[in-house]
């Protein structure tokens, strides 16, 4: 039936008054027009700049040295702007890299090699079922202290320096300084930031994006943020570069040349993510809201202690939390496929065989895509869980610690580990390509759930870098192989 | 039974009668063919089919709408402006688009859903090219303007109405930057074309575009529009100078963002530092120091004339 | 023009009476059952308003130095002068008139959750901007002080400001405050408790200077709702979410809600609203 579109008069039960009131605000709505708004804002502005006026008095003769304005000009300027921001951040990251090496290596010493055995023993002694002993012990407890180990001294040292630079009012001026590239991108100038703290935790980065106010943008910056090569990932790169690309060339030229890869993987992931933040402001977020503005607060010295401590003990929560929501369950799955026999083999044996054909076509292997598949709460526990499963797989049972144990071993072992398992130049660049381009770990993509409430943008920052991943390592592999055929 | 496509069409029907009726012209089913890109035999069975269900009335080849053909295409009329409204204000789609979307969701939105969109926008009263938009019972209250062809060389007036059919046209005047409450001036007009100022910059239009402009002609007294006034982003660092006003182009979130910082006629902003690669520029504003793109700066028109300080 | 007669509380700037040390804060935390007045916390993003929320509630809540940003938890509580207090942080806003989800959550508080007093925070620094949200926020509430905040940074660039003629002018109390340094706190907590208790009665600035056509329209509005609604004690506010088309506020009048807000004893805060407000600081 056609709709005559006429609408229903409201229901009589309003009262008169109420509707009447309506009815007036309706009618005068026409008088004062579309800028009524405006009107009021001019008129209270106008009133604040009177009253402004009567209270406030400024020094007669504007001051001889403006702090604040010495300094901006500074860290704006033409010459200077650029070399201080990559000297600071420079510093940030090598500090963070230098100073988390000893906390990490004290951690990892208490917690895995010895809490660990000495739980084993206490388990023994009060003679716990075996199952229940590698459940609690090598499922729970690994994971669990193996994300703490990795990822809490980075995390404790990186976020105060930020914090400290943020509070001290120069970030906003990193951003001023990138806009123009962020701009070319469809991007927002703030993404920048957001980006640096994803190369600390991309769960972090995406929180961080809270700052910017322009939803279209906002929504680009969350998405591309998993291109930020994570705390997480940047173990796997090293040992890879180290073992695979550094063994290339001289031994003198090893530690440069496998640091430059990991740069390059780094920086092909800042590459992507304009690139990608280019697409989606042309596509799928086109009609997206778009505003700029870019406020530059007063410099102000930053109350450095208690930022540190407020900031190591958030940060600090937020790793246990994310270790024991997050990495603890992983570890109970990694367990259970390791050790529950289905017919004559495991079920992680069993599912290797099966991801073994995809993986070769992705140039990679059935091993280190169900390490990813297990993974996904903590990019940390990748390469552990790579080892344990390439000694289940290939028997080479003179390394490890057992079936569901993670762990990691010499770089001669591993490499050794490695060959057995069958392991080429290209399995391993197409590792560093995967472990750049998959999906967000399991907290980033809770994260991003929380922060845009939405599960349509949430599927696509899983999805898309996990498709990009799979085309780059497909490609590369085909191509590889078809070189190596005529070479 | 009337299915969804026929049912698109005759409300195309009842928006063009109903257009043409508050124009002066006569509908004819040739036109109605024309419109609705449909066959003359076609655009027949449809216009009967609506007679049947009384949305107007045939006599010989004339058509009239009734009263509930009336209210209906009101209806219509209002969710497409309010669409268009919608579009302008929340999303980041170019005008070029405002018009097209509008076309196909003006009969996709239920009653319902075109109240709870007017409550969000909180009931408009115009549309972005400056049409006014139905309340939900039908009534609206005219633009009142004159085509910018009726006015007398010399004379001000203020635009109230940019037509956006059709696109072609409609694209022209955008490119032009013209737009609902901008103040001109006529210079000239002649059956080439018709030449007025708006500020200090000239445009130069055919009649037949510039009769899709309608305006209100404004005594000189009313007029609040400066010459010298230029954009925000032709001041060098180090220069102050004074807001004259927000481009009417500036609307929606970024508008709101512009007055929320204390950008307003009258404000006095002073150009401090650019960025080192060459955009944005940051601008003392009430004392803050706030960083805006050069599109931004485009679109606030300022003055040197009378900075005090 | 009325000209308010605002007398500063006498003795505020006397730290050896008991009622201002500030040893009889007592903070509360995030626990904060029992309340005896509720208190809102607004103000523009950047001015100290969660280093004060801090302060009142030994709650520690991270903030960067610009806006948008971080904040996890929206109520604090504390105890002052043997009443216990119910503090609401609401988000940092440059001006409650957009529509804009903070803005509109911030804006419905003030109105509908009727708090007891209103600490609006506003930077010494930049006074101009800051007042336009103050002089909203007054449009809607008469229970309120200004926290006159970052007066160190206003020293430290020699700008001085006249505490006395900013409250003639408001018509609120008005407290000088470096909230890092916990200086003018104990000061704020007594304004509000005097607010909150009425002994201090506030008579808030109205904006009056808006073009002719908005006046008359306001007029003609205004003179309704006041016959509708008697006692209802910001009807010019009403009127002018009326004229910008406030959902919120339509719903308001249709559902007959203004008539609440016209009673003296205003009622608990409206649990909705305050989780409300926890969505907007989460999302």
């Amino acid at each position: 039936m056609l709709n005559t579109g006429q609408m229903n008069p409201p229901e009589n039960a309003l009262p008169n008054a109420a509707q009447n009131i309506l009815d007036t605000a309706n009618q005068l709505r026409w008088d004062v027009g579309g800028s009524a708004h405006e009107k009021i804002v001019e008129a209270i502005y106008t009133d604040a700049a009177r009253i402004a006026d009567r209270a406030v008095t400024y020094p007669n003769t504007p001051p001889r040295f403006n702090l604040d304005r010495t300094i901006d000009r500074l860290v704006t300027s033409r010459i200077w702007g650029f070399p201080l921001m990559i000297l600071l951040f420079t510093f940030v990251f090598w500090f963070t890299i230098i100073g988390a090496n000893y906390p990490s290596s004290f951690l990892a010493w208490l917690l895995l090699d010895n809490v660990h055995p000495l739980l084993k023993e206490g388990s023994a002694a009060i003679g716990l079922p075996w199952w229940l002993d590698g459940l609690l012990i090598d499922g729970m407890y690994l994971a669990t202290a193996w994300v703490i180990a990795v990822m809490l001294p980075p995390m404790a040292i990186f976020f105060p320096l930020f914090t400290l630079l943020e509070d001290f009012g120069y970030l906003p001026r990193v951003a001023f300084n990138l806009d123009n590239i962020f701009k070319k991108s469809g991007a927002h100038g703030k993404q920048s930031l957001s980006m640096m703290m994803g190369f600390g935790c991309n769960a972090a980065g995406v929180v961080a994006t809270r700052v910017i106010d322009s939803p279209r943008e906002r929504l680009i910056a969350i998405i591309t943020n998993n291109f930020a090569l994570c705390n997480g990932r940047w173990p796997t790169q090293i040992l890879i570069a180290t073992l695979f690309i550094g063994a290339l060339v001289p031994a003198y030229l090893g530690g440069i040349i496998s640091a430059l890869a990991v740069v390059g993987i780094a920086m092909l992931g800042v590459l992507l993510s304009f690139v990608v933040s280019w697409a989606l402001s042309r596509t799928w977020l086109k009609g997206e809201a778009s505003t700029f503005s870019l406020e530059l607060p007063p410099y102000r010295p930053p109350r450095f202690w208690q930022t540190v401590y407020t900031s190591l003990i958030d940060r600090t929560i937020y790793v246990l939390w994310r270790a024991i929501v997050f990495a603890l369950p992983a570890g109970v799955v990694i367990w259970l496929i390791s050790n529950v026999m289905i017919g004559d083999a495991s079920i992680a044996e069993h599912l290797v065989n099966f991801l073994n054909p995809i993986g070769w076509l992705l140039g990679l292997n059935g091993v280190i895509l169900l390490a990813y598949v297990v993974a996904i709460p903590a990019n940390e526990i990748v390469i552990p869980t790579v080892l344990m499963l390439t000694v289940m797989v290939t028997g080479a049972s003179q390394y490890g610690a057992g079936s569901g144990v993670m762990f990691e071993t010499g770089s001669q072992e591993t490499m050794a580990l490695f060959h057995a398992g069958g392991w080429t130049l290209l399995t391993a660049v197409n590792l560093m390509l995967f472990s750049l381009l998959h999906n967000p770990c399991s907290t980033t993509i809770y994260t991003i759930y929380k922060e845009t409430g939405s599960k349509r943008w949430t599927t696509v920052a899983a999805l898309l870098p996990l498709a990009m991943g799979f085309v780059v390592t497909f490609v590369v592999a085909q191509v590889w192989r078809l070189f190596a055929m005529m070479g | 039974m009337i299915t969804t496509n026929e049912r698109i069409l005759s409300e195309d029907v009842l928006k063009h009668i109903y257009k043409c009726e508050k124009n002066n012209r006569r509908p004819t089913m040739e036109s109605i063919a024309g419109v609705l890109q449909i066959k003359q035999d076609e655009a027949s069975t449809l216009v009967s089919k609506m007679a049947a269900h009384n949305l107007l009335t045939l006599q010989g080849d004339e058509f009239h709408l009734t009263e509930a053909g009336q209210d209906y295409a009101l209806q219509v009329i209002r969710a497409h402006r309010l669409w268009e409204r919608y579009l302008a204000d929340e999303t980041g789609f170019d005008e070029a688009q405002w018009h097209v979307q509008a076309e196909q969701h003006e009969h996709h939105l239920t009653p319902d859903e075109v109240e709870a969109l007017a409550a969000r926008l909180g009931y408009p009263t115009h549309d972005p090219h400056g049409d006014p938009i139905p309340s939900a019972s039908g009534q609206y209250v005219p633009h009142g303007g004159q085509p910018l062809t009726a006015l007398e060389p010399g004379q001000y007036a203020r635009i109230v109405h940019i037509e956006d059919e059709p696109p072609i046209v409609y694209a022209q005047l955008v490119a032009e930057g013209l737009y609902p409450d901008t103040e001109l001036r006529l210079k000239e007009i002649s059956t080439e074309r018709v030449r007025f100022l708006v500020g200090d910059t000239e445009h130069r239009l055919a009649p037949i575009v510039a009769r899709n402009i309608s305006v209100l002609p404004l005594s000189p007294e009313e007029v609040t529009e400066q010459t010298n006034t230029e954009r925000l982003s032709n001041l060098k660092i180090g220069e102050t100078a004074q807001v004259v006003r927000l481009s009417p182009a500036c609307r929606g979130p970024e508008r709101r963002r512009f007055m929320d910082l204390g950008i307003l006629p009258g404000t006095v902003i002073t150009a401090e530092m650019v960025s080192p690669s060459g955009d944005p520029t940051a601008y003392l504003i009430r004392r803050s120091l706030i960083g805006l793109r050069k599109e931004q700066a485009d679109q606030i028109h300022i003055t040197r004339d009378v900075v005090k300080q | 023009m009325t000209t308010p007669t605002v007398k500063i509380p006498a003795g505020h700037n006397c730290a050896t009476c008991p009622a201002h040390n500030i040893g009889n804060l007592t903070k509360l935390g995030i626990n904060m059952e029992n309340w005896d007045y509720v208190v809102a916390l607004a103000g523009n993003p950047n001015t100290g308003k969660s280093t004060i929320f801090n302060a009142l509630t030994g709650l520690r809540q991270h903030t960067g130095n610009w806006p948008g940003k971080t904040v996890t938890r929206a109520e604090g509580g504390f105890e002052f002068g043997s009443h216990r207090y119910k503090i609401v942080d609401l988000p940092g806003t440059y001006s409650l008139l957009s529509t804009s989800l903070d803005e509109e959550v911030a804006r419905n508080f003030i109105l509908f959750g009727q708090p007891d007093v209103t600490i609006i925070v506003a930077d010494a620094t930049r006074l101009e901007r800051n007042l336009n949200l103050v002089l909203q926020v007054l449009e809607i509430t008469d229970r309120a002080v200004l926290a006159l905040n970052l007066m160190d940074e206003a020293r430290r660039h020699g700008i001085t400001v006249d505490e006395r003629s900013l409250a003639r002018d408001l018509g609120v109390p008005v407290i000088p405050t470096a909230a890092r340094s916990r200086q003018g706190v104990p000061e704020l907590l007594q304004a509000v408790h005097d607010v909150a208790t009425g002994a201090f009665v506030c008579q808030p600035h109205r904006i009056k200077n808006e073009p002719p056509a908005l006046k008359s329209a306001i007029k003609a509005l205004v003179e309704q709702l006041e016959t509708a609604f008697p006692g209802l004690p910001n009807a010019r506010w009403v009127a002018l979410r009326l004229l910008d088309g406030d959902q919120r506020i339509i719903e308001a009048v249709k559902r007959g809600e203004l008539g609440d807000l016209t009673r003296d004893d205003p009622g608990q805060t409206n649990g909705d609203l305050v989780l409300q407000l926890q969505e907007v600081q989460h999302a």
